[in-house]
C-alpha cells in the first residue's frame, strides 16, 4: 500500500506536467483550431530564463524561494511575449490564407529555431535549477513527497483555475469564449478575433514556461528538456480531447499514473507503452478524446 | 562508344587531379562526436582534448611534412546522423582516418563504412564491448577498428569485483535503454554471475525521462543492498536523486560515466561517494598528466574538466593516429591500419605510455590493469584509493603478450 500511494504520489506530478503543457495546445486550439508544436521548445524558453531571473536574484542576496516567486512573474511575461511571437511569426499567414498545414511546419520550424538559441544561449549541458524550498522529503506515513512535487500540483491547478475564472468573469475572457464557440459571429459581433487568437498563444505560452519553471527544480533545466515532455503532452491532448479543458487535465494525470504504475508493477522497460496503447484506443473509439465534444465538419 | 570512354577518360582525369591537390593540403583527419545533447560534456571534452595533441603534433611540424587538419562534426549522440556524418566524411571530406564515437550506439552503427572504405577509426571514448569486435577476421579481412578506452567487459569486472570485496550480496541494476545501458548491463550482469552474485532487480529508463521513483523504489523493494548503474550524466542524476528521496541509504557504484560533470553538478550532494571506473583522474600523478591538465586549463579557462576520462583519452587518440601515419609514410587506409598495429614507437600518453598498443588481434589499448577506482568528493573526482595514483602505481602499462 506504501509503495502504491508512493508511485501515485510521483505519477500524479508528472501527469500534472503534462497536463499544464496540454493546457496549452487546447488554449490555441479552441480558439484559432490550430496547435503551437514549439510547445515543448515554449517550455525550455521559460525554464531557463526562469533560471537565468532567479540566480541574478540570488545574486542580489535574496533566499531561494524569493528569488523563485520574484522570478515568476519575469516568466510569466517572456511566455507571453514567446507565445506573441510564434502567433506572428508562424500562425496568422497560415490562418489569414486558410492554410491547412502551413501552421504546423511554421510552429515545427520556430520550436527548432528557439532550442538553437537556447543552446546558443545557455550552453548545452543539463544545468541544476535552485530549488527554491526545502530538497529533504516529507514523509507522509512513510511516502516520501518532495515539497516541490505538492508545489506542482497546486501551480499547476491555479493556473488553469485562473484562466477558468478569466473567461468566466471578465469581458475579455468572454470574448475569448466567443471565439472558441464561434470564430466567424464573434467577429459579427466585433471582436477582434485575431487579437484574442494571439492573446491564446501568449496564454499557451505562458502556462507552458509555467511548467518549465515547476518542474525544473526536480529534473535539470537545459535545452533539450522539452522535447519529449511536449510530445507526451501532446499524446495527453489526443487522449483527453482537445476541445476540452478539463480533460486535458485528467489526460494527464492518467499517462502520468500509467506510467508509473506499470514500471512498477509490471516493468520499467515498458512504462511508455500502456499510455500509447490508451492513445490508439482513443483514437479508435472516440477520437475526439475522452472529454472532447465530436465535432462534424461540415464540407 | 567513342564518346563514353572519352566521358570515363575525362572523369578519370577530374578524379585524378582532386587526389593530387588532396596530397599537397593538410592531412585531414575526421572527428565525431556528440557536441550537443546529453552526451556533450564527453564529446567536447574528447575534442578538446584532441586538439591539444593536434596543436602539439602541427607545432613540431606535422605529419609526413604536412599540417594536420581536423573535420569536426556534432553527431548529437544519434545513430542517424552518425552514419550520415560517417559518409560525409568519407566520401565528400575524404578523410584519411576518424577519431572520436562517444556513443556505443553510435560508434556500431557509423563503423560500418570505415571498414567499408578501409579506414581506420580509433574510438577514443566508446566503451561497448563489441565496438572493436564488429568486423574481426576471417569474415572481413581486416579490421579497421581500434579503441582507447576501457571497454565494458574491464569496467563492468572492476565493478563487480568491487561489489564483491565489498561483502555486498543483492545488487540491483538500474541502466538506460540505449545500446550502451543495454550492451553495458548485460556485461554487468555476466560480471556478477562470474562471481557468483545475482542480481535482485534489473530496472531500465528512457533517455529524458524526468522521474525514476518507479526504478529506485523497484530495487529497494526486492532488498538490493547495493545499486549499479549504466547510464549517462542527467538520468544518472535523476535516478540517485530518486534514491535519495525514498531515504534509502544505499551505495551507488557504476560505470565510468558517474564521473561526468552533468551528474555532479546534478546530482550536488548526493553525487558524494559513487565509486566507478577511471582511466584518468584529474590528479597531476606523473609529468605528462601535469602538463595536460595546465595545458587544458590554460586553453579553455576552466578548473575541472568536464570529463577528464575522455580528454585524456581523446588526447592520446591523436598521439597514436599521427605516429602511425607517420610510421606508414602514407595516407592510405591499409598502410595507417598496418601502422597501428605495429607501432615501433614508444608513445608516452596521458592515460598510460604507450609500446605497440596493438595489434593485428588486439585493438584494445587499454587492459584491465590500467583503470582505477574514482569516486566524488566535494564535486570532483578524486581517486577512491589514494594509493592507486602515487609512486609506481600512477602509471599502469598493458602487459605484452
Amino acid at each position: 500500500m506504501q509503495n502504491f500511494l508512493q508511485i501515485l504520489v510521483s505519477g500524479i506530478s508528472v501527469g500534472m506536467i503534462y497536463g499544464v503543457i496540454a493546457f496549452g495546445y487546447q488554449l490555441t486550439f479552441s480558439t484559432s483550431k490550430t496547435l503551437n508544436f514549439g510547445q515543448g521548445e515554449a517550455l525550455t524558453l521559460g525554464a531557463l530564463v526562469g533560471l537565468t531571473a532567479v540566480s541574478v536574484l540570488i545574486g542580489f542576496s535574496f533566499g531561494n524561494l524569493w528569488a523563485y516567486l520574484l522570478a515568476l512573474p519575469i516568466v510569466f511575461v517572456f511566455g507571453m511575449m514567446q507565445g506573441t511571437v510564434v502567433e506572428w511569426l508562424g500562425v496568422r499567414q497560415a490562418i489569414r490564407t486558410k492554410s491547412e498545414a502551413g501552421w504546423i511546419m511554421a510552429t515545427i520550424a520556430l520550436g527548432i529555431i528557439f532550442k538553437n538559441m537556447a543552446e546558443h544561449i545557455w550552453g548545452k549541458d543539463p544545468l541544476k535549477f535552485p530549488s527554491p524550498v526545502s530538497e529533504v522529503p516529507l514523509n507522509f506515513w512513510g511516502v516520501k513527497v518532495r515539497l516541490m512535487e505538492i508545489i506542482i500540483v497546486l501551480g499547476a491547478l491555479a493556473m488553469m483555475l485562473g484562466v477558468e475564472l478569466f473567461n468566466r468573469r471578465s469581458i475579455y475572457g468572454k470574448a475569448v469564449v466567443a471565439t472558441a464557440n464561434d470564430r466567424d459571429a464573434a467577429g459579427l459581433m466585433g471582436i477582434n478575433t485575431s487579437q484574442v487568437i494571439t492573446f491564446s498563444y501568449a496564454l499557451s505560452s505562458l502556462s507552458a514556461a509555467l511548467a518549465g519553471v515547476l518542474i525544473a527544480p526536480i529534473t535539470l533545466t537545459g535545452a533539450n528538456m522539452g522535447a519529449a515532455l511536449g510530445l507526451k503532452a501532446f499524446a495527453v491532448a489526443i487522449i483527453g480531447g482537445l476541445s476540452s479543458g478539463l480533460g486535458v487535465v485528467v489526460g494527464g494525470l492518467i499517462l502520468g499514473i500509467t506510467e508509473s504504475l506499470t514500471g512498477f508493477y509490471f516493468d520499467t522497460g515498458y512504462k511508455d507503452v500502456p499510455g500509447l496503447i490508451l492513445l490508439l484506443l482513443v483514437l479508435s473509439f472516440k477520437p475526439a478524446g475522452l472529454f472532447g465534444k465530436t465535432a462534424i465538419k461540415k464540407v | 562508344m567513342m564518346l563514353k570512354s572519352r566521358l570515363a577518360g575525362a572523369a578519370m582525369a577530374a578524379l585524378l587531379s582532386t587526389a593530387a591537390m588532396a596530397q599537397s593540403g593538410p592531412i585531414k583527419i575526421g572527428l565525431s562526436g556528440p557536441m550537443t545533447g546529453g552526451s556533450a560534456s564527453m564529446g567536447v571534452s574528447m575534442r578538446d582534448g584532441a586538439k591539444l595533441a593536434l596543436a602539439e603534433v602541427n607545432k613540431a611540424g606535422g605529419v609526413l611534412g604536412r599540417q594536420v587538419q581536423f573535420v569536426e562534426r556534432d553527431d548529437e549522440g544519434k545513430n542517424e546522423l552518425g552514419v550520415q556524418i560517417a559518409q560525409e566524411l568519407i566520401n565528400k571530406e575524404q578523410v584519411i582516418a576518424t577519431v572520436g564515437f562517444i556513443n556505443t550506439g553510435v560508434a556500431l552503427a557509423a563503423q560500418r563504412f570505415y571498414e567499408e572504405a578501409e579506414i581506420p577509426v580509433i574510438n577514443n571514448v566508446a566503451t561497448g564491448t563489441i565496438v572493436t569486435r564488429q568486423f574481426l577476421p576471417p569474415e572481413y579481412k581486416f579490421n579497421y577498428i581500434f579503441r582507447t578506452s576501457a571497454n565494458d567487459s574491464i569496467q563492468s569486472a572492476m565493478v563487480a569485483e568491487a561489489v564483491k570485496k565489498a561483502g555486498y550480496t543483492k545488487p540491483a541494476i538500474i541502466a538506460d535503454s540505449t545500446n550502451y545501458g543495454q550492451l553495458g548491463r548485460a556485461d554487468l550482469e555476466k560480471a556478477l554471475t562470474e562471481r557468483g552474485l545475482k542480481t535482485v532487480a534489473v530496472e531500465k529508463f528512457n533517455i529524458g525521462d524526468t522521474d525514476m521513483t518507479a526504478q529506485a523504489l523497484r530495487a529497494k523493494d526486492a532488498g538490493a543492498d547495493v545499486v549499479l548503474t549504466y547510464a549517462i550524466g542527467p538520468e544518472l542524476a535523476q535516478t540517485v536523486n530518486a534514491v535519495v528521496k525514498l531515504g534509502w541509504k544505499v551505495p551507488v557504484m557504476g560505470s565510468w560515466t558517474l564521473s561526468m560533470a552533468s551528474f555532479i553538478d546534478a546530482a550536488g550532494a548526493n553525487s558524494e561517494g559513487v565509486l566507478m571506473p577511471q582511466t584518468f583522474i584529474q590528479v597531476p600523478s606523473t609529468p605528462k598528466r601535469k602538463s595536460f591538465i595546465e595545458a587544458y586549463q590554460a586553453a579553455y579557462k576552466v578548473d575541472r574538466i568536464p570529463s577528464p576520462v575522455s580528454a585524456a583519452q581523446g588526447y592520446d587518440s591523436i598521439l597514436l593516429l599521427t605516429a602511425a601515419i607517420e610510421q606508414a609514410n602514407s595516407t592510405d587506409g591499409t598502410k595507417i591500419r598496418a601502422a597501428l598495429e605495429n607501432l615501433n614507437n614508444k608513445i608516452d600518453g596521458v592515460v598510460t605510455n604507450y609500446d605497440h598498443p596493438f595489434t593485428a588481434t588486439d585493438h584494445e589499448a587499454i587492459t584491465s590493469n590500467i583503470p582505477v577506482l574514482g569516486t566524488v568528493k566535494g564535486g570532483r573526482v578524486v581517486p577512491a584509493n589514494p594509493a592507486d595514483v602515487e609512486g609506481a602505481d600512477a602509471l599502469r602499462l598493458k602487459p605484452k603478450a
